[in-house]
């Protein structure tokens, strides 16, 4: 029994607690037109915890703790790097649409932090307690803070759909993760690993994979458990929209690729089947739901659950190939890394194209281009990367993605490379819709907003960075691949 | 089990409830005794010796008269309630040790109606029971006045808990540095507490948790519904409160809940805090029965000075309104609870463990 | 042999509870229900000398967060009863005959195969055993999981500020 504490490794997570009491602190003693401070505490604090974080990557260290249930190694690196960056865009993203919306800034970052918090934790779990209590703390505030804007019925909607579901969906997991404690007697997912490997495989063991299959599906929205996206995305306030679609998605995903891959690779009979299905029926499903889609933020929920079907394909593929999963391992971690910043800069621009339309409806942003030119260029940035045009970051991703499944070979993994192949092309014709209606299109009206003055400074930060990011990854992807060594690591460390 | 232990467990209950009728007959008299006596007043006097008989001529009246069931009320919940107001009131007085175990024929017999691993947890779980009574009283009855008793209830009864497990808390957290280990048996909390420092002060927890004493004993106040807190029954603004429609029997059993809550509440501050049955028992200068009993004398002595805390706040303060008893509880005594208890665990891990940094 | 007695008692009881919780047409009857079943719960888990566990239970599910049910319940129209009316046809048949599946089910899983009865306090008594008390699980708690118990705490924390700050209705935005 080991309980000594490297603070060193666990800084990031202390600077986070430290930032959310001091949030609590600022909320309780200023006065309310002061209540600002408390935002620039959570910008602060999201960017502080990155120095540690560059410490530990350069002492490159395995550092495990807690008999090996709180790992910090390169892949939980990456992931808590990519973790606070998105948070730190969102912080930014958030600062003047929660200001000038009047909505309660303290709480509002402190919830904000604690399920930045919990994403840093999920990164390093390495046992299902763990693990379960990581997911619970990027996922609770969430339902919270999806109902923000109180008085919007939508937003009340947003809140109820995504707590019932999110919460059934909690109940099934756990469930599934007792029903596998219980056959094997083992929480850490190493142990587990052992005891499912040297299992006869029973109904019992498969169900609790399923369930727990169900639970992390719910997560990171994939069909058939997407039913709260849309209607979540949509009422929710659209900085907590980026980060549902980014960070607690990604958390997801890190939550299921991590139980599948070092806790169950044994089984991976039973669950390489469910996660085709699941990429599949994501890809295909999101793709046409968002065909029809006129509110742009609908339009972005749906992609975003075609775009986890997408990030699914490499390791769904591998795994039923019986392939390498390594390679396959780094390819969605890579998919995720990209998705998440030109996903962000997506909405940071809605936010700021929605100063001057004042709608969500794409056609009443028709014409943006002559009003708001930098708009409308950033617009056809990230939907084109969106896409997977060249040279965005986004073709990289897809990229990545097709060559990991030609890697892995065999017949039922080339059925799902030509379901995505297909998906990619009605994808592009939804994403550059918006971009021909932004550019191409007469604007049908006046626009209500203003369009004088440029957006706050936060959020042309938010979203110089985000672009930033997608154009330099674009032309550089070995910038990238360093994220893929990182998640290779994990095969040895974990 | 044999038939001797199943007879001695039997008989520790039997004592503990012959004990409780005992002390509510006493706590009764001894309540309008002082009442009266600060009010200037005689008190009861006609039966028995001052009176002290009156109790149970009430008693007598009460069990003898009609219960009247009014038309309206729940009936299923409206019979249970006064039950479910008696049991854990009993409940809890089965955690307290009364005395200094006696050996009876080759049987140790510790005056204790049961040492639980986890009694003071239980203490605080059958005191939050204790609620339900008031409210299915309440809102069985099917009338304004006793519903909005039972509402009251419910928030008065969560809002002091809290506040009551805190103190509770710091006393335990102390409890474990006088002794090996932690501890949260009542029965281990009073042995720790035996001695004296210097040789003349006593070793009881009161002197270095006194904040939580003064917590604990304000929320036992507010958990047992007494004067200032007694809003659930407020006679001026609900009538009786709770118990408007019930008559009787079951209006006694109500009655007796209350009383015994006091003194087994009063107990446990008197276990926690003021070393329950500890102190001297003279054992060279007395006759062996002498200090055998010593040990309950001592106990009863501190349970009946917090009794009399009851009484005396209830002849002296006004009740407090809704509001100020709301603004108490979770602006008061909760962040003072905690702030102690965060205070007192700090500077025991310093004597305990020396300072980090040294 | 108390044990098996009080197990078949207080397992029938916890599922009398739970059949009332579904089937009281007044929700306060349900509520008491749920009371029931949460005790004899509590009942079971002292069988399996889980102390802790069975006065956690107590303390926050019956004495907590029931009363808080009970207070909403009256807060929000305490004589109003449910109606019988269900939208969905034929739910309750089946329910109800999915129900009677898992009994019989049970049954003959019971039946067929080879159930033994193994007595949770196999050491009966024995101090030695003591794996539910309160320092056996504080012990685990405290050094072992205790990053898994602070963050369960921020999320505690977490949950009531939110809930404060969704349910606090501010009349006068400033």
């Amino acid at each position: 029994m080991s309980w000594e504490v490297d603070y060193l490794a666990i800084a990031p997570e202390l600077i986070i607690i430290g930032s959310l009491f001091l949030v609590l602190g600022l909320d309780l003693t200023l006065p309310r037109l002061k209540k600002y401070w408390t935002a620039t505490a959570a910008v602060a604090g999201s960017a502080l915890a990155l120095i540690p974080l560059a410490f530990l990557a350069v002492e490159g260290e395995t550092i495990s703790m807690f008999d090996g249930s709180y790992v910090v190694d390169e892949f939980a690196l990456v992931l808590k790097g990519l973790f606070l960056v998105t948070a730190y865009i969102v912080f930014l993203m958030s600062v003047n649409y929660i200001e000038s919306e009047r909505y309660y800034q303290g709480e509002y970052y402190l919830l904000l932090l604690a399920s930045v918090l919990g994403s840093l934790v999920l990164a390093s779990a390495r046992d299902l307690i763990v693990l379960f209590i990581g997911i619970e703390l990027v996922t609770g505030p969430l339902y919270l803070l999806a109902g923000w804007r109180k008085g919007d019925v939508k937003s009340n909607e947003a809140s109820l759909k995504y707590f019932i579901l999110g919460v059934l969906s909690t109940a099934i997991l756990l469930y599934g993760m007792s029903v596998l404690y219980g056959l094997t007697g083992e929480i850490t997912f190493s142990g587990l690993a052992e005891a499912t490997a040297a299992m006869p495989n029973s109904p019992a063991l498969t169900m609790a994979v399923l369930f727990l299959i169900v639970g992390f599906g719910f997560k990171i929205s994939a069909v058939p458990f997407h039913f709260w996206a849309p209607d979540t995305y949509e009422g929710a306030p659209t900085p907590i929209t980026a980060y549902l679609s980014v960070n607690s998605k990604a958390a997801g995903f890190v939550a299921m690729l991590l139980v599948m891959y070092l806790a169950l690779p044994g089984v991976s009979d039973v669950w390489a089947p469910a996660l085709w299905a699941l990429a599949a029926l994501s890809m295909t499903i999101g793709n046409l739901s968002a065909l029809r889609q006129t509110n742009i933020v609908r339009l972005l929920a749906y992609s975003s659950i075609a775009q986890a079907g997408f990030m699914l394909v490499p390791f769904a593929a591998a795994a039923v190939a019986g392939a390498d999963l390594e390679e396959a391992f780094s390819a969605t971690v890579i998919y995720l890394v990209i998705y998440a910043v030109m996903n962000l800069g997506a909405f940071g621009v809605v936010i700021a194209g929605a100063r001057t339309t004042k709608s969500g409806e794409i056609s009443d942003w028709a014409g943006l281009s002559n009003v708001d030119s930098r708009a409308a260029v950033l617009v056809a940035v990230f939907f084109f990367s969106l896409a997977g045009i060249p040279p965005l970051a986004g073709w990289f991703a897809k990229f990545v993605m097709f060559r990991s499944v030609m890697i892995a070979g065999g017949a039922a993994t080339v059925v799902l490379a030509v379901v995505a192949a297909v998906n990619a092309v009605i994808a592009l014709y939804y994403y550059a819709k918006v971009v021909k209606s932004v550019w191409l299109d007469d604007a049908t009206r006046e626009f209500p907003g203003e369009f004088d003055e440029p957006p706050a400074g936060s959020l042309r930060l938010a979203l110089a960075i985000s672009v930033g990011l997608t154009v330099v990854v674009g032309f550089f992807p070995a910038l990238a691949t360093f994220v893929a060594d990182a998640s290779r690591v994990i095969a040895a460390g974990g | 089990m044999s038939l001797a232990e199943f007879g001695i467990v039997f008989l520790r209950a039997l004592m503990v409830f012959g004990l409780l009728l005992v002390a509510t007959i006493v706590n009764i008299w001894a309540e309008r005794k002082i009442l009266a006596d600060m009010q200037a007043r005689i008190g009861p006097n006609r039966a028995g010796p001052f009176g002290i008989l009156q109790t149970v001529a009430d008693g007598l009246k009460l069990f003898f008269k009609e219960s009247i069931t009014p038309r309206k009320v729940e009936l299923g919940m409206y019979m249970l309630a006064p039950f479910l107001a008696v049991i854990p009131a009993f409940l809890i007085f089965m955690m307290v040790p009364f005395g200094r175990p006696f050996t009876i024929g080759g049987n140790e017999v510790a005056l204790v109606g049961a040492d639980l691993n986890i009694g003071l947890l239980f203490v605080l779980a059958m005191s939050s029971m204790a609620v339900y009574a008031v409210v299915l009283a309440g809102w069985s009855s099917g009338s304004k006045y006793p519903l909005l008793g039972g509402v009251r209830a419910t928030a008065q009864a969560i809002s002091y808990e809290a506040a009551m497990g805190l103190a509770m808390v710091a006393v335990v957290v102390y409890s474990a540095t006088q002794g090996d280990g932690g501890t949260l048996s009542l029965v281990e909390i009073v042995e720790r507490q035996n001695g004296t420092w210097a040789g003349f002060i006593p070793r009881w927890n009161l002197f270095p948790q006194v904040a939580a004493f003064v917590i604990f004993l304000l929320a036992i106040i507010a958990e047992t519904n007494r004067a200032p807190f007694d809003l659930v029954e407020a006679e001026q603004e609900l009538v009786g409160g709770f118990h408007t429609e019930y008559s009787g029997m079951r209006f006694a059993m109500f009655f007796l809940a209350e009383y015994i809550n006091i003194f087994s509440m009063s107990a446990i501050a008197a276990t926690l805090f003021l070393g329950g049955w500890s102190g001297p028992t003279f054992e060279d200068s007395v006759p062996a029965f002498i200090s055998a009993i010593l040990p309950t004398v001592w106990f009863l002595l501190k349970t009946y000075a917090i009794v009399f805390i009851f009484f005396w706040l209830r002849a002296t303060l006004p009740r407090l309104r809704y509001d100020q008893l709301m603004t108490l509880g979770w602006k008061g005594l909760i962040p003072a609870a905690v702030v102690w208890l965060i205070v007192s665990t700090i500077s025991m891990g310093f004597r305990q463990f020396g300072a980090p940094w040294g | 042999m108390v044990e098996p007695i009080l197990f078949v008692l207080m397992s029938m009881a916890a599922l009398a509870g739970a059949v009332t919780v579904v089937a009281a047409r007044n929700p306060v009857y349900s509520a008491m229900g749920l009371l029931g079943t949460l005790f004899s719960v509590a009942v079971l888990y002292v069988l399996q000398l889980a102390h802790l566990v069975a006065a956690v239970q107590v303390i926050v599910y019956a004495g907590a967060v029931l009363t808080l049910f009970l207070f909403v319940i009256m807060l929000i129209g305490v004589d109003k009863e449910e109606h019988w009316e269900e939208p969905l046809r034929y739910q309750r048949s089946f329910v109800a005959g999915m129900a009677g599946v898992v009994v019989l089910m049970a049954a003959g899983l019971t039946f067929f195969t080879d159930f033994d009865w193994v007595p949770a306090a196999v050491g009966g008594t024995d101090p030695s055993r003591t794996i539910g008390t309160v320092q056996a699980i504080a012990e685990p708690m405290f050094t072992d999981w205790v990053l898994a118990f602070e963050a369960t705490a921020l999320l505690l924390t977490i949950a009531a500020a939110g809930a404060i700050a969704l349910a606090h209705y501010r009349r006068r935005p400033h």
